[in-house]
């Protein structure tokens, strides 16, 4: 056991688990912008995939003509393009009221197919990109070097925080999502707010997509997403749908999923069904969580 | 019978007979009429209207058959539609005609093209000059050839414009009322097609052959012959036994997973556990059939399925109680279960050993090899082949039974005479049953190269009819189907919701569990042993064949076979160069978008007044007022709306919590 100790307190440990928890903060950020909306996005892992797909080919695209730029712009890219899919996500739900889980789920299938149909058509091959040169640059020192986005997921936390609490906006988004009806009484365009928290789900998404193919990786690959999106999720319902509560639940999901890294090299448990853990937890902490409401409005579609 | 007073055409039907014959004229004009052969990559020679050849393929000696009937064909086609156009504007009565004569003219162009290259090809066969290789070149070649877009689109177009155009009368309007049902799937399919062509027209280079260069106009006809051949080759299975074949073997796990699917939305209930349910009723399947007593012999096949069964339904239920008794979504712990399942399959068949605490203990279930897969199953837990079940002719001749043809010919004119009498399905099936055992030693000649359809196929329809019985036969079918509607109602009139919603899980994971027999039991996956290539991912296209039947177990059936055709032909889109197979991914997901936003059609459209209110109404295609409902509209109506399922989701935590509060 001594040996399992002196390999979680390891900066090499700390890195991993930096990592595993960024993506599921900014996805988790981003589906609560629209939950907290009224509208249930379980397009999440459909939108990194979309997002990281987006960065990896922009990057690549725009890499000859301008170098050490074009992953910058590459983000920009990945994060327009899930704004863009959860704005179909967007106009499904709520101008064609259709129900949201059955949208969100046609926007995971189409993740699981269109970028193979892309990858081929430009390079050739169904399963991975070419290699970036200029990834993301790395900022930090020693073995906790990160990419960008890794301070702008901190960063987006506090923002979201206060956002959601201290400004016109965020009441407004917490009040379309619990009773959209007194919403719009009191003068709130509550389409426009509920279009505002599916894109911004989008854009963080794919936000956490890019993070993975050029800010963790170089390349776009083959379910490059592992299911992120469905612990983000989660990761929001056990975070009771509050900002702080969904950094503190990455923290958790994250954590395990470090620890499944660096007990998959090691001779303690086997390793996949420690991967199997994090999926387990949410299980069991649903069932105690389950009952917390979420937004009193979320997954229904606005009357009329 | 009262007449309607205004003769004229309703101003929708008008509006759906201009755009589908403008739309056909104009693809007579754009489009390639014919492809007259095609090369091994797809590439064309194709003609236009305007008598013009563009040979595109390597071959560019080839005779071409004799194209000169087909072309006045073509433009009295086209003129005919222009006249619909006009016909149409005017909400003229007799578009009908004109529409159908324009179809019938397309009809006859496909059949004199089909006899010009048949010719051909038996032209090429009589031909010993030819080197073998060569021969089969060139008759691969003429056979790729047929019709292309511009015929197409007026058969299609003009069979809708003389479909609105007959609506006009009662009788056709209450036969095409009863096909409404269809139209959201159609339009969603329709739409689907339409992106996908986008897409094909986006990605794919046009292909040429010849090594001319193209102008625009040849370059657009090469563009728009991709697109006919990407979905002619899609839904190309249909036309030989062998594809055929393949496409229901590949249809029978999406069966299983769309009636899990549906079963769950009948009760508001949302299953994407599918795929995990498949794994554990899949790995079941394996324990009881290598490791199950060899002394059951073949009794050993029942157990091992009815272990994918309860697998199934365990993995189901699961879910199912903790919704039930803590109000956790559905959804959510489907989709975890998904992956816990996906850890324990990869856990038990990906290696012999695993390590606990530092120790190291032995697994028994990978079998010796590279690739992750259990042992082999007994002989006696392998489900045989459907063509063995089905040979008759046990001396070398393959000859299949004609029992299910007749029995199913017996069925559907028993059916039909007996429609008026009560119990006439009984009397139906009776007959069915009666005529298939007669002629099951019947045998019709064949040529089939051997298929790995297995008997699990028959499973999935019994399963299509338990989930019918149940469903609308039975009280509990009644009870899930009020709880699905509206479980607050269903609570009132004391139908226990919690009871409900275990027991749909339990069946949805079940029906999901049983896919696993074809995997493994069926030896779907090449080998009668449980494989890591096993395409879990079925269990999410349950969701779109569910959606896309309806929630009905016909529906089911017919998506299915639809999904499993495109995904035999989608090896055949291969051909081309720069596409890949996925392209079917893409369109089956755009074919659930499209559906799911059904909203676009109009709430007119798809589910319109019953006919009485339309026809006080005085509205312009409605039905002449009948004394009562008549027999297809009662049908309809005691046909069950579907639920929606976030809100009886929603609600239905609201019920099954209230007693905990």
């Amino acid at each position: 056991m001594d040996g399992l100790f002196a390999q979680l307190l390891t900066t090499a440990f700390l890195a991993t688990f930096i990592r595993s928890v960024v993506p599921l903060l900014l996805t988790g950020l981003g589906g609560l912008f629209s939950e907290r909306s009224g509208v249930v996005n379980i397009a999440l892992d459909g939108l990194i995939i979309f997002g990281a797909l987006a960065g990896a080919v922009a990057t690549l695209a725009l890499e000859p003509s301008l170098g050490s730029l074009a992953p910058w712009l590459g983000w920009l890219a990945g994060a327009l393009v899930g704004g863009l899919i959860a704005w179909i996500h967007a106009v499904i739900s709520i101008k064609y009221r259709a129900d949201q889980v059955i949208s969100g789920t046609a926007i995971n299938l189409l993740a699981t197919g269109v970028p193979a149909v892309i990858l081929t058509a430009l390079y050739g091959s169904s399963t991975e990109s070419p290699k970036v040169q200029n990834a993301l640059p790395l900022w930090g020192i020693g073995e906790l070097r990160f990419s960008p986005p890794v301070f702008f997921a901190l960063l987006t936390a506090l923002v979201t925080w206060y956002v959601l609490y201290r400004t016109p906006f965020g009441l407004r988004l917490r009040a379309t999502g619990e009773h959209p009806g007194a919403a719009a009484s009191m003068g709130v365009n509550v389409r426009r707010m509920r279009y505002s928290g599916v894109i911004l789900s989008g854009l963080l998404a794919g936000t956490a997509g890019v993070f993975l193919s050029i800010g963790n990786l170089d390349s776009y690959v083959r379910n490059i997403s592992a299911g992120l999106g469905f612990i983000s999720l989660a990761a929001l319902i056990f975070g009771q749908w509050k900002p702080l509560g969904v950094l503190a639940a990455t923290i958790l999901f994250g954590f395990l999923q470090a620890l499944s890294i660096t007990l998959g090299g090691t001779d303690l448990l086997p390793p996949t069904l420690v991967q199997a853990l994090p999926y387990l937890i949410t299980i069991i902490a649903l069932a105690f969580t389950g009952r917390s409401a979420g937004p009193k409005a979320l997954g229904k579609p606005l009357d009329g | 019978m009262t007449h309607l007073s205004d003769s004229r055409l309703s101003p929708v039907a008008a509006r759906i007979a201009l755009t589908a014959s403008a739309v056909a004229a104009a693809g007579l004009l754009l489009f390639p009429l014919a492809t007259l052969g095609r090369g091994f990559d797809a590439d064309p020679v194709l003609l236009h209207l305007t008598g013009a050849v563009t040979n595109l393929s390597a071959n560019p000696d080839a005779p071409l058959p004799p194209t000169g009937t087909v072309l006045p064909l073509g433009w009295a086609a086209l003129a005919l539609l222009i006249v619909s156009v006009v016909g149409a504007l005017r909400r003229a009565s007799w578009v009908w005609l004109t529409g159908l004569l324009a179809a019938v003219l397309g009809i006859i162009a496909v059949v004199l093209l089909g006899q010009g290259l048949g010719e051909q090809t038996a032209r090429i066969a009589a031909d010993t000059s030819l080197r073998p290789g060569f021969r089969r070149q060139l008759r691969s070649f003429y056979e790729g050839g047929g019709m292309n877009l511009g015929l197409f689109l007026t058969v299609l177009g003009g069979l809708i414009t003389a479909g609105a155009g007959l609506s006009r009368f009662p009788a056709w309007w209450e036969r095409l009322n009863r096909l409404r049902g269809l139209l959201v799937p159609a339009v969603a399919i329709s739409l689907a097609v339409l992106v996908g062509a986008v897409v094909v027209l986006i990605v794919q280079p046009a292909v040429n052959a010849s090594g001319t260069p193209l102008t625009p106009w040849t370059g657009w006809l090469a563009k728009s012959d991709l697109v006919y051949f990407v979905y002619s080759t899609l839904f190309a299975p249909v036309t030989a036994l062998n594809p055929l074949l393949e496409s229901l073997k590949l249809a029978t796990p999406l069966i299983f997973t769309g009636l899990s699917v549906a079963f769950a939305f009948r009760t508001g209930l949302f299953n994407i556990g599918a795929p995990g349910q498949l794994t554990i009723g899949a790995i079941m399947a394996m324990l009881v059939g290598v490791y199950g007593p060899a002394s059951l012999g073949w009794g050993l096949l029942p157990l091992s399925v009815l272990a994918a069964a309860a697998g199934g339904a365990l993995w189901g239920a699961i879910p199912g109680i903790l919704k039930a008794r803590f109000g956790s979504s559905e959804v959510i712990n489907t989709i975890m279960l998904n992956y816990v399942a996906s850890a324990i399959f990869i856990f038990l068949i990906g290696s012999n050993t695993f390590t606990f605490l530092g120790r190291e203990y032995s697994l028994p279930f990978k079998a010796e090899g590279f690739e992750p897969a259990s042992e082999e199953l007994r002989e006696g837990a392998r489900l045989p082949t459907l063509l063995n079940l089905l040979n008759v002719g046990a001396d070398g001749t393959t000859a299949l039974t004609a029992g299910p043809l007749v029995a199913l010919l017996a069925y559907v004119v028993t059916r039909l005479a007996t429609r008026r009498t009560a119990r006439g399905g009984l009397i139906a099936l009776g007959a069915a049953l009666l005529a298939g055992l007669l002629t099951w030693r019947v045998g019709i000649p064949v040529t089939v190269i051997g298929s790995q359809l297995n008997a699990s196929f028959l499973i999935a329809l019994a399963c299509i009819g338990l989930f019918g019985v149940l469903m609308w036969r039975t009280a509990t079918g009644y009870a899930l189907r009020a709880v699905g509607l509206s479980p607050r109602a269903a609570e009132y009139g004391g139908i226990s919701v919690a009871r409900g919603t275990i027991l749909a899980m339990t069946l949805a994971g079940m029906f999901a569990g049983l896919a696993g027999t074809h995997y493994v039991n069926g030896g779907a996956l090449d080998e009668y042993r449980l494989k890591a290539n096993m395409p879990v991912s079925v269990g999410f296209d349950g969701i779109a064949v569910a959606l896309m039947g309806q929630n009905t177990p016909a529906g089911v059936m017919a998506a299915s076979l639809l999904f499993g055709t495109i995904d035999t032909g989608s090896v055949g889109v291969q051909r081309l160069e720069n596409i890949s197979r996925d392209i079917v991914v893409v369109l089956k997901a755009l074919i659930v978008l499209f559906i799911a936003a059904g909203g676009f059609l109009s709430r007119r459209v798809t589910d319109p007044p019953p006919p009485q209110l339309a026809a006080t109404g005085g509205g312009g295609n409605a039905a002449p007022a009948t004394a009562g409902l008549t027999p297809s509209v009662a049908a309809q109506e005691r046909a069950t709306p579907n639920p929606n399922v976030t809100l009886a989701s929603e609600t239905n935590k609201d019920v099954t919590q209230g007693g905990n509060q």
